[in-house]
């Protein structure tokens, strides 16, 4: 919203500042400030002239070499293309060092080889119109040398360009008055209060013993808060005049005749909208504010066609609806040139009912973002009193007929704030005495009586409609106007309480710096919001329908993903591209569909490795199990089991590696596995190489304390026997069944099995050379139990099918 | 004699120069100072001389055999090393073909920038005695609008574009202040947290808009709360991630969960205030909104309002992140694009 300095000067005296302070210190009390803009600068100095020769340009066919005078003894030359150059005419002249608003500057600068001393303008160089066609061209009485502005009238002014979101609780500065008394507040000086009760009186003199023309009627089951109307006779539909028609302009709005601009002026001076109806126009001058009803068509006067439901409140004559209530007038009612009797409208809706039937039409108006943020109804009477005292003013001739009528008007309660002095002053930190909380609070014209530290607070109506409720609303007032800068930072007194990261946390955490500084991996994020698309292409199990978006910004993110593993996919098809290997993580969330609870996030982790020729899985696997180690949560291998399936995917998903997985169990249930992408599930995401997954479901156990189960033993004090032996298996018989062959053995001092070598004789049989660990803790192991124990080794193996190689 | 002890010394030496290997040198060894050898040969010769040259001479030669056994020594482990160096020189490798110029692909590892920033800023609050949560991404419409003071039909819905699920009774969270009204109902006060996270909003993607973003949501209540303690841990805060101290402002901004509220302005960090094209030419930048929290909040989530208040704050955290490396396009991250990712590896 744009607000006039110079208009804001007719209620409050602003000191003498410059704008930076201005705008800096009522940003800092009241509301954004997002520009300082100047009127009239560029017109102050572009100058009136007269052109007095005009010759070919040496160089340029279309250009030509003007002289004119720039007052009656000094003549000045530029360079100019206009068509409409002459001798004679009287054109604007912008001298060099003139900055235009585009923030470009006019510096002496030679044009095809012709030095040019500034600009001949057009009109809408200097924002006078829009006509691009030549020069501006002056009445032959414009005296020469004159600026522009003077010779026109325009005057200078500052104009604040406030951001609206920043007003958004505060209907009361909708409107130059409203904010005058921010500025009379902010800046401490006092407001002149033109709208006084001897102000209503004198104008209510006005009124006529005659029957009103109109009496509304407000339906109980609308959205009025009240309704007051005037009529008016001998009206004169005509041009504005200028300062009123300056004041729109500079507030951004178009002036189109005295009655209409009328209205829109005390809109932007009081804050409340108006309507002003053609009289003869209201069919039986009958206004009669209720529902839509049965009628569901309305043409507003932007001349489209609106579909009313039965429950918007409309402002209508006998027959038919003339306007959306506080939103926008009909096409039929409006004021024209012939025009000469009208009614004046002064009414309050119900805030969120403009709001709605405002968002459901796409029409945001200046009426309806007004009444959306919940004017108040005392303003109703001040606001027709001020549009009838201007109509009398513009139009002279004109009668009221009869007096101000009203109907519906819904009285609401004074707000009176009960609370304490120290109560301010502990919730801001300050020490600020009754008499100035008092002196503050007034200057914003609330009342208040003191007793001692006891404050009775009577809040204007005007603040009172929702954005002040409660003591704390009166805190914000006085903190603003000392300005929360002056407040002195302290540090809180609060007992000491050891606080460290959640359990989640340092799991996550643990897990982050494991995959980074172990699994030579980076960690990504990809977006929870996917399509059905990419579950598709995944031939993934879930769908998620129940968790689709309705207002989703496209197809391919109008749900949440049922897993990490559809994302990871898309993720490593994307990094193919550029890389021939590479390994990621992302620690995330799924989402899955939940009857009782609508949706359950589960926390997973994803780790990626991808190379474009060999199989990683050896790598995934090892990394995997060393990062379970760090995170001292115990997980078991565990077999895929069809009692108890693995939730992370469907047991039939086709992007499982036939023989490369391996799955986990935590606390008894499935919930991590490693594997090899199948080949079938990569091509649909065209990644060619091989790709190893591994997803972990950190969510039921990441808030349980891990213990580390670290414990220390004494060093052994008597050396250990090892025994190597290599076996005969076939090909594919797991090294780690041979293992376990051995270590079945029923033999104490066996401390451990590892393999030594694996070696591939032919086809049909490889050899496992295993070592065996004998030893005991408190003596040397004897020679000849040491051979009896290999040879039950041996006899071991053999029996489990692992017979010795001779 | 002395002339033969002499002529036998310079003998030597030309001849252990010519040696090459450890055998020729244990032949040389016994050729000069064995038992045999030529040293004892002239040393023998000495029965017939004077008392006076065998002692001039046996001292002479005496010295010669130490010289010529500390010169073989010497030379034998010039031999060794240069016969292990030999071996060593077989097994050659190529130590300028580092990893860093190997084509191995992608071989850098790092953590994703938002939770560089992310753990940052938890570990400035724990430093300070605050907890960290989390919340569900999916919420109702309480969690995310009645229990923050926002009913139906406040204007401050528009503000925020929410997602809606089909039930429209759920919804992807718009803000982290979620996790605010979870906090209150899991927590007695006094309290302090914060809490980071995704947020959801439909807004059109551009390089500053996402419709998946980070935030962090900090709240304290206790007894006797105030302002000055806001503004003091902001500004703790503030100078602790900007490794300086940083001068704010608070102005007064509207968000229905506090009152009063504020947004919070930092003097601008690359002119110092004097206005530049970062800060518009105002020498502040909007960085965070805060407030005291609304009684209706502390209400909603079971505090009394008559012991307790509180204030409440919220930091944009791609914005941080965008900010400190100078990221100019919010939707890279997201990407899962790992010519992103490796710009901030850790090695």
């Amino acid at each position: 919203m744009i607000i006039s300095i110079d208009w804001i000067k007719e209620f409050v005296n602003i000191p003498e500042m410059s704008d930076k302070d201005l705008s800096e210190r009522f940003t800092l009390g009241t509301c954004e400030v997002e520009d300082v803009i100047k009127t009239g600068e560029l017109l102050s100095k572009v100058l009136v002239v007269e052109i007095t020769a005009i010759e070919k340009h040496p160089e340029a066919d279309k250009l030509n070499l003007v002289t004119f005078k720039v007052s009656e003894n000094e003549t000045r030359q530029v360079v100019c293309g206009a068509p409409n150059v002459a001798v004679g005419i009287k054109v604007p002249y912008a001298p060099l060092g003139t900055s235009f608003p585009d923030g470009f500057t006019l510096v002496p600068k030679k044009i095809r080889g012709v030095v040019s001393e500034g600009m001949l303008c057009g009109e809408d160089e200097i924002g006078l119109g829009s006509d691009t066609s030549g020069l501006m061209v002056f009445p032959a009485d414009a005296p020469i040398g004159t600026p522009v502005g003077e010779y026109l009238g325009i005057k200078r002014n500052t104009l604040l360009d406030i951001d609206n979101k920043s007003l958004t609780h505060r209907p009361d500065l909708w409107g130059h008055y409203g904010m005058a008394r921010e500025f009379s507040a902010v800046f401490g000086v006092p407001l002149c209060k033109l709208y006084s009760e001897e102000w209503a009186e004198r104008l209510k003199k006005n009124f006529t013993n005659d029957a009103s023309p109109i009496v509304p009627q407000v339906a109980d089951d609308c959205a009025c808060l009240g309704y007051y109307g005037i009529s008016v006779d001998n009206v004169e539909v005509k041009e504005s005049p200028q300062w009123m028609k300056d004041r729109l302009n500079d507030c951004g709005l178009r002036p189109i005749n005295n009655i209409v601009d009328i209205s829109n002026y005390v809109m932007l001076e009081l804050g409340v909208p108006l309507h002003i109806f053609d009289r003869e126009m209201i069919k039986d001058e009958k206004i009669i504010i209720r529902t839509a009803g049965e009628d569901q068509k309305f043409m507003t006067l932007d001349e489209i066609d609106r579909d009313l439901l039965a429950k918007d409140t409309v402002v209508c004559d006998s027959e038919k609806p003339l306007v959306i209530a506080g939103i926008m007038g009909g096409l039929e009612s409006g004021v024209t040139e012939k025009t000469s009797k009208i009614f004046i409208e002064t009414a309050n809706w119900v805030d969120s009912e403009v709001r709605k039937t405002s968002s459901r039409l796409g029409l945001r108006t200046d009426s309806s973002q007004r009444y959306e943020k919940c004017l108040d109804t005392e303003l109703l009477e001040r606001t027709c009193l001020r549009t009838l005292e201007l109509v009398l003013k513009l139009c002279p001739e004109a009668k009221v007929i009869g007096k101000l009528e009203k109907d519906g008007v819904q009285k609401k309660e004074t707000l009176v704030i009960d609370m304490k002095a120290s109560h301010i002053n502990n919730v801001l930190g300050t020490e600020l005495s009754v008499e100035r909380i008092t002196e503050i609070l007034e200057s914003l014209e609330f009342h208040v009586t003191a007793s001692g530290d006891d404050l009775k607070i009577t809040v204007p109506s005007y603040r009172s409609t929702k954005d002040m409720e409660y003591d704390v609303d009166v805190i914000e007032e006085v903190g603003r106007i000392i300005g929360f800068d002056n407040i002195t930072p302290v540090s809180p007194k609060t007992e000491i309480t050891a606080v460290r990261l959640s359990q989640a946390k340092q799991l996550q955490r643990k897990i982050q710096d494991f995959m980074v500084f172990h699994g030579r991996s980076l960690e990504i994020m990809t977006s929870p919001l996917i399509g059905s698309k990419l579950l598709k292409n995944a031939e993934w199990h879930e769908n998620n329908d129940e968790l689709v978006l309705v207002n989703a910004m496209s197809r391919d993110r109008e749900r949440m993903r049922p897993s990490m593993i559809p994302s990871a996919l898309e993720a490593v098809a994307l990094n193919q591209k550029n890389y021939s290997r590479f390994s990621f993580f992302e620690y995330g969330r799924a989402y899955k569909e939940d009857e009782k609870n609508f949706s359950d996030e589960r926390t997973q982790v994803i780790m990626a490795w991808y190379d474009k020729k060999e199989s990683r899985f050896m790598e995934a696997l090892n990394t995997f199990e060393n990062m379970m180690a760090f995170t001292n949560v115990p997980a078991q291998e565990a077999k895929p089991n069809p009692k108890f399936p693995n939730p992370l995917f469907a047991a039939d998903w086709r992007g499982l590696h036939p023989s490369e997985r391996v799955d986990f169990k935590i606390q008894g249930k499935p919930a991590a596995s490693i594997f090899t992408v199948h080949p079938i599930v990569l091509r649909n995401f065209k990644i060619k190489g091989n790709l190893v997954l591994a997803v972990l479901d950190v969510t039921d156990f990441e808030e349980r304390a891990m213990k580390d189960k670290t414990k220390y033993e004494p060093l052994a004090k008597y050396p250990s026997s090892t025994f190597d032996c290599t076996v005969l298996a076939s090909p594919k018989t797991p090294v780690a069944d041979v293992v376990s062959a051995a270590k079945k053995l029923k033999v104490k001092e066996l401390q451990s099995v590892k393999v030594v070598d694996v070696f591939s004789l032919n086809e049909d049989q490889k050899t496992v050379t295993i070592r065996a660990v004998f030893g005991d803790k408190e003596k040397t192991l004897e020679g000849d139990f040491i051979r009896e124990a290999e040879d039950k080794l041996v006899a071991a193996l053999d029996a489990a099918g692992f017979p010795l190689k001779r | 004699m002395l002339m033969k002890l002499e002529e036998l010394r310079k003998e030597f030496q030309t001849a252990l120069a010519s040696v090459t290997t450890q055998a020729e040198l244990f032949d040389l060894k016994a050729e000069y100072v064995g038992k045999k050898g030529k040293l004892s040969t002239i040393l023998k010769s000495l029965k017939d001389a004077t008392p006076e040259e065998k002692k001039s001479l046996g001292a002479k030669s005496n010295q010669y055999k130490t010289e010529i056994l500390a010169e073989i020594d010497n030379k034998l482990s010039g031999l060794e090393v240069a016969e292990i160096n030999e071996k060593l020189e077989k097994n050659w490798q190529d130590i300028s073909f580092k990893d860093s110029i190997s084509e191995k692909g992608l071989n850098t590892a790092g953590l994703h920038p938002v939770t560089i920033i992310q753990r940052e800023i938890e570990d400035i609050f724990i430093s300070m005695g605050f907890d960290i949560l989390d919340g569900p991404h999916i919420e109702d419409e309480f969690h995310n609008f009645e229990a923050l003071n926002i009913p139906k039909n406040h204007p401050a819905r528009d503000m925020q574009d929410t997602f809606w699920f089909k039930d429209m009774e759920h919804l992807l969270r718009t803000h982290t202040s979620t996790i605010q009204v979870r906090g209150m109902e899991n927590k007695k006060p006094p309290f302090k947290f914060v809490g980071p996270g995704k947020v959801f909003r439909n807004e059109t993607l551009d390089a500053s808009h996402e419709s998946v973003f980070h935030q962090l949501e900090g709240m304290m209540v206790g007894e006797n709360i105030s302002v000055a303690n806001l503004i003091y841990f902001m500004k703790s805060l503030l100078s602790e991630i900007f490794k300086k101290d940083v001068n704010v402002r608070l102005r007064p901004g509207f968000f229905p969960f506090v009152e009063p509220g504020f947004e919070l302005d930092i003097e601008c960090l690359i002119c110092g205030g004097k206005g530049c094209s970062v800060c518009k030419q105002v020498g502040w930048v909007e960085l965070l909104p805060c407030g005291m929290t609304h009684p209706n909040v502390l209400k909603a989530g079971g505090i009394d309002t008559d012991k307790y208040n509180g204030f409440a704050f919220g930091l944009g955290l791609d914005r941080l992140v965008m900010m400190r490396y100078g990221i100019d396009d919010i939707r890279n991250l997201h990407s899962g694009d790992l010519r992103f990712s490796t710009q901030f590896k850790a090695y």
